[in-house]
């Protein structure tokens, strides 16, 4: 089973929600991105979304962007994260999932990909701008042990939702503003509404992403969602503490237990 | 359900579902208006009356003799704001308003399609911003203050290369965000289906008036019709009404920058590997990693790393041929056509020109050729003085 299916399922037996945080790969730099991993497993995050830098990222604000620029200038590429998660790989089992930017897909080429992210351990990709109409490309490489292809919905998907859901594996990633990440709290006016109709017909456990930074901001939808996504506020904290193991490990476990409490 | 929207391997709609049903929305919006004559109607007014259409298909007869063969110029230069760009704006916005949208963005990077959508924006009373990189609004100060005369908003643009490839990532993270009220207004033939489409009908406009007067000047097609490409709007308007003629060779020119071989350049067909850029796909540039890479260029028009996905598609089946002239070659025809001809060219415009000089070699005296001059050089005289003094011009 993949690590992610397996997680969700038993953080459904436990009746908790999940906390899925995203870094960019590479900073501070390679080895340090696995001490992180490392760390966040230990305190108990359930998925860790890995971006993967790309000159372009137009799905992100200013602080990913700037991230990932950082990140690029230092030498991060796609063979050295996949290096990177194979060493991880050897004494830790979290989850995880590359973000990553069509171009960089393509440019590795897709069953490349896939069957690299098998062999390497990588269970799940997000490819913000690749929609459901353009993932035939990659679907047709995927199987029973292959990476998820996770889904995003966004909060004017409407008549796109059973669409985006019926075949939605993981968990879905429901967009909770309108634009970019990172815009801190400033979620769509629409928000309940269109996650309960994600929730209603979805199969899999829905999460919500996009301008969180605690577990404060999902008050209201916490009986609607089954976890939450930390992107840009968890890079912040990184970089505001140098990234500091122990404020890292804090800040998740924090987040958990106020998310489950 | 979706037709058309890949132009062979390229073209497609690489953008993230926040997208999705807006792009949806803007496709049938369109189809219905180029299917209402009232729709035309209206884009032909304002071509004539406020563009200044239809414009020259001048018989150039100092370079024709200097070159020997017949060389003519499609003088889009003359239109209302100095270039093409234009003739898309207008078809733009008037469908912006007929889906009731009263706010524009645009993104631009030498200034001269955030000019012409600020003045359609003032035309039609929207609200206007424009996404500009740093870099560009300090090389191009005189169409940043012409946009704010205009009523529009210059945004600058921090990230990346401070470019237009970065102005337009700002323009659809923008877009994004605000798509519920604020219709984008691309420049160029690129982007998610159905933007390259439409830029095309919109500039489509060129060949049909070149097709008219070349048949009245000369009772016949042009053997070869050349035109510049950055993104590739004012050579797929030019090109749009010979493709099914298959006599008539068609050329589009790249900006080489200083060289190919240099690696500072800006031709996406020469060297470029398929990508995904700006919600398309299509040749571009690209470094090892995949990451994109910067164009560099002369012409701040065709400083861009991609090009639109209906040129990689007749590159590949080959309906039209790519080719690419350095600065060099390029301010050596703008000269040329300054001194003989007495119009100063853009810079981009100077690209396809060079091209055809060289070209002409290979034709008869009787032999037609018609260049797309896509726009005046006003904006580039100070860039051709600092050339001129030998300060590196090329970013």
């Amino acid at each position: 089973m993949n690590r992610i299916e397996e997680r969700m399922t038993k953080l459904k037996n436990n009746k908790e929600k999940a906390l899925i945080t995203y870094m960019t790969a590479g900073l501070p730099d390679m080895d340090k991105t696995v001490d992180i991993i490392k760390a966040q497993a230990e305190a108990g995050v359930d998925v860790i979304e890995l971006g993967i830098p790309f000159s372009d990222p137009i799905a992100d604000g200013p602080v990913i962007q700037d991230a990932s620029f950082r990140s690029i200038e230092k030498g991060t590429n796609l063979t050295k994260v996949f290096e990177a998660v194979a060493r991880m790989r050897k004494d830790c089992e979290v989850p995880i999932v590359f973000m990553m930017y069509f171009n960089t897909v393509l440019h590795y080429g897709v069953e490349a990909l896939v069957k690299k992210c098998r062999e390497v351990g990588v269970d799940g990709v997000i490819i913000p701008d690749m929609p459901y109409e353009e993932q035939y490309e990659i679907r047709q490489y995927l199987d029973e042990e292959s990476p998820i292809l996770i889904q995003l919905v966004s909060p004017v998907s409407k008549e796109r939702i059973p669409m985006l859901v019926k075949d939605a594996k993981g968990f879905i990633y429901c967009v909770s503003s309108m634009g970019v990440t990172g815009q801190g709290g400033d979620f769509h006016s629409n928000l309940s509404s269109y996650l309960n109709e994600v929730k209603q017909i979805a199969e899999v456990p829905v999460m919500m992403g996009f301008g969180i930074r605690t577990a404060d901001d999902i008050r209201g939808q916490e009986d609607i969602i089954d976890g939450a996504i930390v992107g840009t506020a968890f890079i912040r904290l990184m970089e505001e503490n140098q990234y500091d193991l122990n404020v890292i490990a804090d800040y998740i476990r924090t987040f958990k237990r106020e998310m489950n409490g | 359900m979706y037709q058309n929207k890949k132009y062979g391997a390229f073209g497609g709609q690489y953008v993230s579902e926040l997208l999705m049903n807006t792009l949806k929305e803007l496709e049938s919006a369109y189809r219905e208006a180029i299917a209402d004559p009232k729709f035309w109607d209206d884009y032909n007014y304002y071509m004539k009356e406020f563009v200044g259409r239809e414009n020259p298909l001048y018989y150039a007869e100092n370079l024709s003799k200097k070159y020997g063969t017949k060389l003519y110029l499609k003088r889009e230069d003359l239109n209302h704001t100095g270039a093409h760009k234009i003739n898309n704006v207008i078809g733009q916005i008037l469908l912006a308003k007929r889906m009731g949208k009263n706010k524009v963005i645009a993104e631009t990077g030498a200034g001269q399609h955030g000019v012409a959508t600020a003045t359609g924006a003032a035309l039609f009373g929207m609200e206007c911003t424009v996404y500009m990189g740093q870099e560009d609004i300090e090389r191009q100060k005189l169409n940043v203050f012409r946009m704010e005369m205009l009523g529009a908003k210059v945004v600058p643009v921090t990230s990346g290369s401070c470019t237009l490839k970065d102005a337009t990532n700002e323009a659809i993270r923008t877009w994004a965000k605000k798509a519920e009220d604020t219709f984008y207004v691309i420049g160029s033939a690129v982007g998610p289906h159905p933007y390259p489409e439409m830029v095309k009908e919109f500039q489509r406009i060129i060949s049909k008036e070149t097709k008219k007067q070349i048949m009245e000047k000369e009772g016949r097609l042009p053997d070869t019709v050349i035109a510049c490409c950055g993104g590739g709007s004012n050579s797929i308007g030019m090109f749009a009404e010979f493709l099914e003629n298959k006599d008539v060779e068609l050329i589009g020119v790249e900006a080489a920058g200083l060289g190919i071989e240099s690696g500072k350049h800006a031709s996406a067909m020469a060297l470029g590997k398929p990508g995904v850029l700006h919600g398309m796909r299509s040749y571009l540039l690209q470094d090892d990693n995949g990451n994109v890479q910067i164009a560099h260029s002369i012409s701040a028009g065709l400083d861009y790393p991609g090009i639109g996905p209906e040129h990689a598609y007749l590159r590949d089946s080959g309906r039209v041929s790519y080719v690419s002239i350095t600065d060099k070659e390029c301010i050596d025809a703008l000269l040329e056509l300054c001194r003989l001809e007495g119009i100063i060219p853009a810079i981009e415009s100077a690209h396809a020109l060079a091209y055809a000089f060289k070209k002409a070699e290979t034709m008869k005296a009787d032999d037609i050729m018609v260049v797309c001059l896509s726009g005046r050089g006003d904006k580039d005289v100070h860039t051709v003085a600092q050339y001129l003094e030998g300060k590196d011009m090329n970013k």
